[in-house]
């Protein structure tokens, strides 16, 4: 079985710099039109943390064409979803509807690209409801100490903080702020837009260039961060709280997504920690009960849980590993099994067996998530915004041509002993009354 | 996928005389097969002291079977890149599965092992016992698990839905193997399988490969389950809060029992929750609690649906400090829902909504073989897609209220929330 992600695609760019990417595909009559812009918490700078991910709050609010119930009604209406989300490298809208109502999200998106109000009552608001997002995200023990093993992680890079932003910064963020933020980064020199579905390309593309095509580019400014370099050994951060199981973490660091070295670490991940998943929609995963790590820390009882993440990123960023240990556990035992499991992947080869059964894995997850349209919208932005859409469709192809020497020299290079950051979270039982 | 609607023309339905039932879908485009169902038992199995014997019981499945260990069993599902998972309902255990088209045969056929030839190794007793205490322990300490377990407790009553599947951890102290053993042989059998699968393969392949895998299935010994037993709904309001201390967010849910899944207010109601929480940004109450009052970043309506007693609920994570602002403006918005009709812009507006959604529902393999599921659990049988737009249209501003009337009411409204202690 192979899966041709290049068929019925088609690519264009506007005079004014907006790139189109559009893929045919009839299976069903339905659209989905994603919209991404090269900004992201990536490109902030401190005392404005969050900004990016407000905006894209903002950009539900309305501008003088479409109220945000407008916006709502838009996709509702038909029956469609839609959504946003605020990475640390890009930010990116989507809708998926029945085709015959395309234009309408065309239209959409290019007015709000520009015209959004950033209406400060509406501002006010919505400084509310992230900080409430931000309080039910602290609420658990994982998330605080996410978030203080990803500000060991890096000394300066932004990757430190959080998408959602400090909740110092949340609170002095102005509407100015917010509003210079998105005149800088919402324009078309610094997007995609990716339309997948039962569509006619020739005719969509024309109505892109009458929609977007005479919205000027202006000059791209942004805050491009260098990339940080090996972390510091023997880092450890431990916190106390409210809770009843400690949690483990540990971050390595991993290379860029565009960096070669990426293909064999995604197969040292699929080995540790089971593979992840490059699919955003409907499509499910695959356990992980058979990864190295899994074996060692849950079948033995030093772990409840364990699992892996490695996400492709523009900058180098960081492979984290996350285990439950029970109340009765000792968390410094299960980091010495971390270890162990490590050790063994930075000092010998792996079999080839090994490597062919993580591109199995790899083609199993593309094929669930190529029946789903959105998730096809999805891949063509998604890696556009750190490669090109080929790093998709070639993605199958480079992870087969992986050696075992290269999985162990890449090993070598990114998970050297003690080079990682330790996190680790300590309950303190809390009392629950009635 | 096919631009055709599944219907009784292109749904492949068969029984076995093991009680089994296969229902298969094509999708030949997709590489991929997913499929979904359910079989006895259910949570209601549970007697009183041994709340979580059947979770625990449907856990231990996965964790090998006479002839495969835990890992020779995991390795054979993650090494073709497969998935298969296990849980436990109120009313049955449920399966769900992902496979390349080719290994679908190879799938199955484990299934089968797993559940008719279980290890149930002493060994993984006590590593699984241990993993559902810890969960049971984080469950504790997190608000919204807390506020939905008040919640059913305060509307279920002395009803077996008042009880979380997983258990309680009381519950474990004395629990022995043997006990779990004995369950299995009697509860765990082909009589009240459904499958449903769709994606890259023939249904009549399928049919072929479920033949020889779960329809050739016999177990003698295979109990029936248990009645439900009848439901009364709580008479006047019930407040319940759960102090977690040190907790950023409350998590909040007020509601009253859901109306029989299986009857036309259900579909009535359907309509009316989209426009109360759904709806857009979360439908009425997201515009109030979330969009003008800021309060919450989650806020939104839930009609709950299954055999037996279910709930229609409004769920909100809030700061502690405006949790009681909150309940108030839901209140009010509760009592707008049952003393006004909706208006005409509303009602056609889920009305295209739901009509607009029927086809993306399907736009998934695991879309179709979930609505698969639905119409053989609630017997709305093969050609329910096709009937649905027209019952939707049907439906008035008026039976709205009428039936929202039947449901709501400000003085028997179930309130459970979990988090800082309540000032």
């Amino acid at each position: 079985m192979s899966i041709n992600l290049n068929h019925n695609l088609h690519q264009a760019q506007l005079k004014n710099g907006l790139r189109v990417m559009l893929k045919e595909i009839h299976t069903a009559p339905v659209t989905s039109t994603w919209i991404w812009y090269g900004i992201g918490s990536r490109n902030e700078l401190p005392g404005k943390t969050g900004l990016s991910h407000w905006v894209e709050h903002m950009q539900f609010k309305g501008t003088r064409k479409f109220t945000s119930e407008d916006i709502d009604n838009l996709v509702s209406r038909v029956g469609g979803y839609s959504n946003a989300f605020t990475s640390p490298d890009w930010t990116t809208y989507f809708e998926t509807m029945p085709s015959a109502h395309l234009h309408a999200t065309l239209e959409l998106e290019a007015d709000r690209m520009v015209n959004s109000l950033f209406d400060p009552v509406e501002v006010e608001t919505e400084r509310t409801v992230i900080i409430s997002e931000r309080e039910g995200s602290e609420n658990y023990p994982e998330f605080r100490l996410d978030e203080a093993v990803q500000l060991r992680s890096f000394q300066a890079h932004p990757y430190r903080h959080e998408v959602l932003g400090f909740k110092g910064d949340l609170i002095s963020i102005s509407r100015d702020d917010l509003f210079e933020h998105y005149r800088q980064y919402y324009q078309p020199a610094n997007a995609i837009l990716c339309i997948a579905g039962d569509i006619s390309p020739e005719s969509v593309l024309e109505d892109v260039e009458n929609l977007f095509g005479s919205i000027p580019p202006a000059p791209l400014i942004r805050s491009i961060p260098s990339p940080e370099k090996a972390l510091t050994p023997g880092d450890t951060v431990e916190l106390e709280g409210p809770g009843e199981a400690h949690y483990l973490e540990i971050a390595w660091r991993c290379p860029a997504a565009n960096d070669p070295d990426f293909f064999a670490y995604s197969i040292i991940e699929s080995l540790l920690s089971g593979p992840s998943s490059l699919n955003m929609f409907g499509s499910g995963g695959i356990s992980n009960r058979t990864s190295r790590l899994y074996q060692a820390l849950v079948e033995e009882d030093y772990a409840a849980s364990v699992f892996g993440d490695l996400s492709a990123n523009i900058d180098p960023g960081v492979y984290k590993v996350f285990a439950t240990i029970r109340p009765d556990g000792d968390p410094w035992a299960a980091l010495k099994i971390v270890d162990e499991q490590v050790s063994r992947i930075t000092s010998s080869e792996l079999s080839v067996r090994e490597i062919e059964r993580a591109i199995k894995q790899a083609r199993a997850l593309f094929a669930y998530g190529s029946d789903n349209i959105t998730n096809q919208g999805f891949w063509m932005g998604y890696a556009s915004s750190f490669a090109d859409y080929q790093w998709f469709a070639e993605y199958l192809t480079r992870l087969s041509s992986v050696t075992p020497s290269q999985v162990l020299k890449t090993a070598q290079k990114y998970l050297p002993a003690d080079q990682r950051v330790v996190g680790i979270y300590r309950a303190s039982k809390m009392q629950e009354q009635a | 996928m096919s631009n055709s609607m599944p219907d009784s023309h292109t749904i492949l339905r068969e029984t076995w005389l093991n009680g089994t039932t296969l229902l298969a879908y094509p999708n030949l485009t997709s590489p991929a097969v997913y499929f979904t169902g359910y079989m006895q038992p259910g949570a209601i199995e549970d007697a009183d002291e041994l709340h979580g014997l059947v979770s625990f019981t449907t856990d231990m499945l996965m964790t090998g079977t006479k002839h495969l260990n835990f890992q020779r069993l995991h390795d054979k599902i993650e090494s073709i890149g497969a998935s298969l998972s296990i849980g436990t309902g109120h009313l049955s255990t449920t399966f769900v599965g992902q496979c390349l088209r080719e290994d679908l045969e190879t799938v199955w056929n484990l299934l089968v092992e797993i559940v008719q030839q279980p290890a149930f190794a002493e060994k993984q007793f006590k590593r699984v016992r241990n993993q559902i205490l810890t969960g049971i322990a984080i469950q504790n300490q997190d608000t919204a698990t807390m506020a939905s377990q008040a919640f059913n407790r305060a509307i279920y009553g002395s009803h077996p839905y008042a009880h979380p599947d997983i258990g309680y951890a009381q519950s474990f102290s004395g629990l022995r193997l043997e006990q779990l053993e004995s369950f299995h042989a009697n509860h765990y059998g082909p009589k009240g399988l459904v499958l449903a699968v769709c994606g890259g393969i023939a249904p009549e392949m399928a049919r072929d490969i479920f033949a020889r895998t779960l329809g050739a299935w016999q177990n003698k010994t295979q109990t029936s389950p248990k009645t439900l037993p009848p439901f009364t709904p709580p008479a006047s309001s019930i407040r319940s809060h759960t102090t977690l201390e040190e907790k950023k967010q409350s998590d909040l849910i007020i509601g009253v029992p859901a109306p029989k899944t299986v009857s036309r207010d259900y579909q009535v109601c359907s309509l009316g929750n989209t426009i109360l929480g759904r709806y857009g940004m979360m439908g009425r109450i997201g515009k109030v609690v979330r969009e003008k009052a800021g309060l919450s970043y989650e806020v939104s309506s839930h009609l709950g649906a299954g055999i037996g007693p279910t709930a229609w609920k409004i769920v909100a994570g809030v700061n502690p400090e405006n949790l009681e602002k909150a309940i108030s403006l839901l209140r009010q918005e509760i009592l707008r829902f049952y003393t006004e009709p909706v208006t005409p812009q509303e009602l056609q507006d889920v009305k295209t909504q739901a009509l607009g959604r029927l086809p993306l529902s399907l736009e998934t393999n695991a879309g179709i073989a979930s609505i698969l599921v639905s119409i053989e659990r609630y017997g709305y049988g093969l050609d329910y897609l096709r009937q649905l737009p027209a019952l939707i249209e049907s439906i008035t501003a008026e039976e709205i209220l009428a039936a929202a009337q039947r449901y709501w009411d400000l003085d028997k409204l179930v309130i459970a929330s979990a988090g800082k202690a309540l000032q």
